[in-house]
């Protein structure tokens, strides 16, 4: 069996912390793929699959071909044109960095601080330099108006379900879903968790205005 | 399958959305709500958040003002005189009303109809615009689209009882 470094669990869930579960898994699989091959890759998936679903799902993707995330943010830009304000429910490094760069830079762009890992949320908004905003739960509805817009990362989209951050399920109650133009997701995980989704909820996909697949 | 009695007529959730036909009402409120993107908030609004019953009252109502207004000449200019358009308000949570700019939705109340119930500026008019543009979203922008579609229809009734 190929043995994978001592504290791969506590190194990975700061990488989720701050770069998203999708994107610290896709991190993670292509460096064990690149050091010990498939073998690794699915020494890894048995080792944090269970604790790591998201990892489960792309180390998945990895063995069955996939080579790289789809980043592009055409289709979710050209639905947020004319906003005023994007707030976005959750993290997934790559995307954001793309889409924050593409933004209109009249359209301003908040990042919600809340996540199921323990993040530095400083660290993690220094690389946007000043670009995304911090808001929080109690805070991020000073942004709203028919003007803005809520986005979130989803993982996975199963027939009429979306898995989702619960940060989402819990920004998104009856008042606030009328007090933005849209709500948006972005599938960053297009294929099925072949284990319990922990760290995540399912949402009805239809709850949602706009639905993109990575 | 035979009609049922007034206090056993309730029906599935998925009997009202299976007859609400958004594209319908988005269609009725284009010409005061001209952005394809401001008229799809206000409709999903009315007819896709809120308790099921409020949905489909909404559509039923909106559209048979529409239908109204089908069997009604346009004006030379649609959409008709509003008076003066009152904003309806996005109520944010009161730690964050007094500090961030105002928000107002896409849609406005006509005054000029309710001016002819009320003076403008008066206690009752007040009153009014504040019944009609209050409570949850789908109830007051379904009154304010149902006022801006009366609006339209009564000036179209006027016209035509002057020619």
């Amino acid at each position: 069996m190929t043995a994978l470094p001592e504290g791969l669990e506590q190194s990975f869930t700061v990488a989720a912390g701050e770069l998203g579960m999708a994107c610290a898994a896709w991190l993670f699989v292509e460096n064990v793929a690149r050091e010990a091959g498939d073998a690794g890759v699915g020494a890894l998936r048995d080792a944090l699959g269970r604790p790591f679903p998201v990892l489960d799902a792309v180390a998945a993707q990895w063995l069955a071909g996939a080579r790289a995330l789809n980043t592009d943010p055409s289709r979710l830009l050209a639905a947020v044109e004319g906003s005023a304000g994007l707030v976005v429910v959750g993290l997934e490094a790559f995307f954001l960095d793309v889409l924050v760069a593409r933004l209109p830079p009249d359209t301003r762009c908040a990042l919600l601080c809340h996540s199921p890992f323990d993040v530095d949320w400083e660290r993690v908004l220094s690389n946007y330099g000043g670009r995304v905003e911090p808001v929080n739960l109690e805070s991020f509805q000073a942004w709203a108006g028919p003007r803005s817009v809520l986005l979130t990362f989803a993982y996975g989209v199963g027939g009429h379900s979306a898995n989702v951050l619960p940060a989402w399920v819990r920004a998104t109650g009856e008042d606030v879903r009328t007090q933005f133009r849209a709500l948006m997701a972005w599938d960053v995980l297009p294929a099925p968790m072949f284990v319990y989704p922990r760290w995540l909820v399912e949402v009805d996909a239809a709850s949602f205005t706009h639905l993109f697949q990575a | 399958m035979p009609p049922r009695p007034p206090h056993e007529r309730h029906v599935p959730s998925s009997a009202i959305s299976s007859f609400i036909e958004p594209e319908r009402v988005e269609a009725l409120l284009a010409p005061w709500l001209p952005d394809a993107q401001d008229r799809a908030f206000v409709v999903r609004c009315m007819l896709g958040e809120g308790p099921a019953h409020h949905r489909g009252a909404n559509y039923v109502l909106l559209t048979l003002l529409g239908r109204v207004l089908e069997h009604l000449p346009p004006l030379d200019s649609v959409p008709a005189p509003m008076g003066e358009p009152i904003e309806v308000p996005m109520r944010l949570p009161p730690h964050l009303a007094k500090a961030s700019e105002p928000k107002s939705y896409p849609l406005r109340l006509p005054s000029q109809p309710l001016e002819q119930l009320a003076p403008r500026g008066s206690r009752p008019f007040e009153a009014m615009v504040d019944c009609l543009t209050d409570g949850p979203p789908q109830h007051a922008l379904s009154n304010v689209a149902m006022v801006t579609l009366l609006t339209e229809i009564l000036s179209r009734l006027e016209r035509g009882g002057r020619t």
